[in-house]
């Protein structure tokens, strides 16, 4: 939900006069709401990790991110919460009231977590804006603060500022069941006689509770708030804080019984091996190798299954359709086949790996792992500016560097998300494997596995080298607060949690990825198909006398210094700025070959390597080298940039596009220059 | 008795006592809305790695980062 949009909103509850002879011979008195701008707006707020988001998937049916860790909400989300103006249905005789009378929408407003109004980050300097910066009329007709009943002092802080002010609000515990476990019994009667307002207990990831927490909701938005806490006549942050946790402990103690002493629980006797010194990283990196591992190995068929699904049947059935049609061997075929099947089939060939990805994901966020994670990559990321928890999104991007943008965003900081968004890019994706295994056959022989492996090697060293650089320029002061985590307890993952999530996070990568892709290899086929030449029919030109063939031999001479100066080359990595798969592809047709893995798989690699052999001027292997690295630093793919530009926005896309291509250039030649030295 | 140290040399499962904070003021914030503020008992249950520990403050479980527990002094509490 956009800001101004909330803050350009009608709050209050308008509860119309009923109007109809019908509603009056009814026992529910008053009219109906319908949504739309009078509708109530009630707000979760509440610490991070307490379950807002869940709750509020829960009460609209929407989908918005959801996580077992702190920081997984940062934007603003709203839904319709459907619900009734009276709990029960009416029983009386001769009742004529329409159940459309009786509903009640309020729209829902999810805000990012916060453990207090003063903010430390900027979606907790937005909480803070949409709860107490507007203007009364603009405010929320209720709180609803999501509270951690198995930490409930944690979670009252921030109950204590909002009472301070005489908000509308209430208290909904969460975590129940890790209450129970931990032999923490709530009495919510004397809690909310304690804090001074209603206090429901709910459990949103099973949806306990919810008819409970309604009721109360609806009372409350028809009652005006309690009077605002007493606090000390005073400007001392220290004596205010002192006045809130003295009644923070009051609340505790009033409305809790629990043991004088902590025992240890499940989460602590697994963290006692996850978070161990020498063992936690051992195990995050096995978790991590695990999840790189069954993303790719499991998601290979599919892909494959779908490749071959469009290049086979679903292009040969669209080409007999338009054959039948008198389309055939004409441009619009080219466009459709070549173009449109190409480009949505490339696309759809992804989904099986990003939603194993997502799935993984989802399931790592859900159990809690991931904080735990954070703790463990701490100093080692810190040392380039960034918190432990940036190291996923790097290890996600070795899979697919889409994903692995989107997963920036479980970083809390808008610094921290760009520049891990900005070295992504020189993680090495599965797709650049495919040119490297190819490449490495060609030119290396039996050494072809270690060629491959050092560009692994490369582009870590790239990421950090990255790292340092954008640190000790652009981000000096990045990075210095020191980590503070609240660990949440261990949850077993849900299969409705994570469904969700995945489909959420698989629904925004073809959102944005279908029509970049689509329009993109749409604007490859049609300069394939413009002749430079009169004479030659549109569609009907051999590519290196296409528009796209001149444009590639224009830019080729910009190659000489690394080694690979020869337009059929260039035109590849043209392509595959679109996308890496597309390269070999790409030289098949440019060389007017087939597949590599048709008829004859060694014609093509012989054809790519005298045209190195000569572009380099004798020194094949390094010009290959240089060509292997400028393909691992330079531009992924357009979804990644698609993704980017989501993720971080248009200036920073393009900075990062820009840095990617002069850090591509850069090594390529000095890979060549000094390789041509030795071989 | 041990007695005023920081929280790097601090004694695991122990009760203990904050005694003062030479954190930036954001985190001096953010541990205090935590409830880890002078005066707090709580104990630290876990060292962790990059040379942290895991702080139990109200029956939470909080992550310290290294450079943060030299910022921290806390007495044995009686």
């Amino acid at each position: 939900m956009a800001v101004t949009e909330q803050h350009t909103r009608r709050l209050d509850l308008i509860v119309p006069s009923a109007t109809t002879p019908s509603l009056k011979a009814c026992c529910h008195s008053g009219g109906g709401i319908g949504a739309g701008p009078d509708a109530p707006v009630v707000a979760l707020v509440g610490a991070p990790n307490t379950g807002k988001s869940t709750l509020f998937n829960a009460l609209t049916g929407s989908r918005v991110t959801m996580g077992n860790w702190p920081g997984t909400t940062v934007e603003v989300s709203r839904g319709i919460w459907r619900t009734t103006r009276v709990a029960a249905t009416c029983t009386c005789e001769e009742c004529t009231c329409d159940p459309e009378e009786n509903r009640l929408e309020i729209t829902l407003i999810d805000l990012p977590g916060a453990y207090s109004l003063d903010p430390h980050s900027p979606d907790e300097e937005l909480t803070r804006e949409l709860l107490v910066g507007v203007p009364d009329d603009e405010r929320p007709d209720l709180c609803v603060v999501a509270c951690d009943a198995s930490r409930l002092a944690n979670s009252l802080y921030l109950v204590a500022q909002l009472r301070e002010r005489g908000l509308p609000m209430m208290v909904a515990l969460t975590m129940m069941d890790v209450a129970a476990k931990r032999d923490i019994t709530i009495d919510t009667d004397a809690l909310a006689d304690v804090l001074g307002c209603p206090v429901v207990a709910i459990d949103p990831r099973r949806r306990a509770g919810l008819e409970a927490l309604a009721g109360s909701v609806r009372e409350a938005i028809t009652q005006p708030p309690a009077a605002p806490r007493p606090v000390p006549a005073t400007s001392d942050q220290l004596e205010l804080d002192d006045d809130r946790f003295a009644w923070i402990a009051t609340s505790v103690a009033a409305g809790t019984r629990a043991p004088s002493e902590h025992p240890r629980t499940f989460s602590d006797k697994v963290d006692r091996w996850v978070t161990a010194p020498v063992l936690g990283p051992l195990i995050f990196l096995g978790v991590m190798w695990a999840v790189f591992q069954v993303t790719t190995t499991v998601a290979a068929p599919l892909q494959d299954f779908l490749d071959g699904l469009f290049s086979g049947p679903l292009s040969d059935g669209a080409t007999w359709l338009l054959d039948q049609l008198g389309l055939g061997g004409t441009w619009v075929q080219g466009l459709v086949v070549d173009g449109l099947i190409a480009g949505v089939g490339m696309l759809l060939t992804f989904v099986p790996l990003m939603a194993l990805m997502f799935v993984l994901l989802a399931l790592l966020e859900d159990s809690g792992y991931l904080a735990r994670a954070a703790v463990v990559t701490d100093r080692l990321m810190r040392s380039i500016g960034l918190p432990g928890r940036a190291f996923l999104p790097l290890i996600v991007g070795f899979g697919c560097n889409v994903p692995a943008i989107s997963a920036t965003r479980i970083l809390p900081s808008a610094r921290q998300r760009v520049l891990t968004a900005l070295l992504v890019p020189f993680t090495s994706c599965t797709a650049r494997l495919t040119v490297f295994v190819m490449l490495g056959s060609v030119f290396f022989g039996a050494y072809a596995g270690t060629a491959v492996f050092a560009m692994y090697v490369v582009s870590i060293h790239l990421v950090v080298l990255a790292g340092l650089v954008l640190r000790r320029t652009l981000w000096r002061t990045m990075g210095t607060e020191p980590l503070i985590i609240d660990l949440p307890a261990y949850q077993v993952p849900t299969l409705r949690l994570t469904a969700s999530v995945t489909w959420v996070r698989l629904q925004g990568f073809l959102k944005t990825a279908s029509g970049i892709i689509v329009a993109t290899v749409c604007a490859v086929w049609l300069f394939q198909s413009i002749p430079t030449q009169p004479g030659v029919a549109f569609g009907e030109v051999p590519v290196a006398e296409s528009a796209y063939g001149v444009a590639a031999q224009a830019v080729t001479p910009v190659f000489a210094p690394a080694g690979f100066a020869q337009w059929q080359t260039t035109s590849a990595l043209v392509v595959g700025f679109v996308a890496k798969e597309a390269v070999i592809s790409s030289w098949a047709q440019t060389y007017a070959l087939d597949e590599p893995d048709g008829s004859d798989p060694g014609t093509l690699g012989e054809r790519v390597r005298v045209d190195f052999d000569t572009s380099s001027g004798g020194h094949p292997i390094p010009a290959a080298l240089a060509f292997m690295v400028f393909l691992l630093a330079y531009t992924p793919c357009v979804a990644t940039l698609a993704a980017q530009w989501r993720e971080i926005g248009p200036k920073w896309t393009l900075f990062g596009v820009a840095m990617q291509l002069v850090t591509a250039w850069v090594l390529a030649v000095a890979v060549f220059q000094v390789g041509r030295l030795f071989w | 008795m041990y007695v005023g140290t920081d929280l790097a040399s601090a004694p695991l499962n122990t009760h203990l006592t904050l005694l003062e904070s030479d954190a930036p003021t954001s985190s001096r914030q953010r541990l205090s809305t935590l409830g880890l503020r002078v005066g707090t008992r709580f104990s630290l249950i876990q060292k962790t790695a990059g040379g942290g520990r895991v702080a139990l403050v109200s029956g939470s479980r909080i992550a310290l980062g290294a450079d943060l527990l030299g910022q921290l002094r806390a007495e044995v509490a009686s």
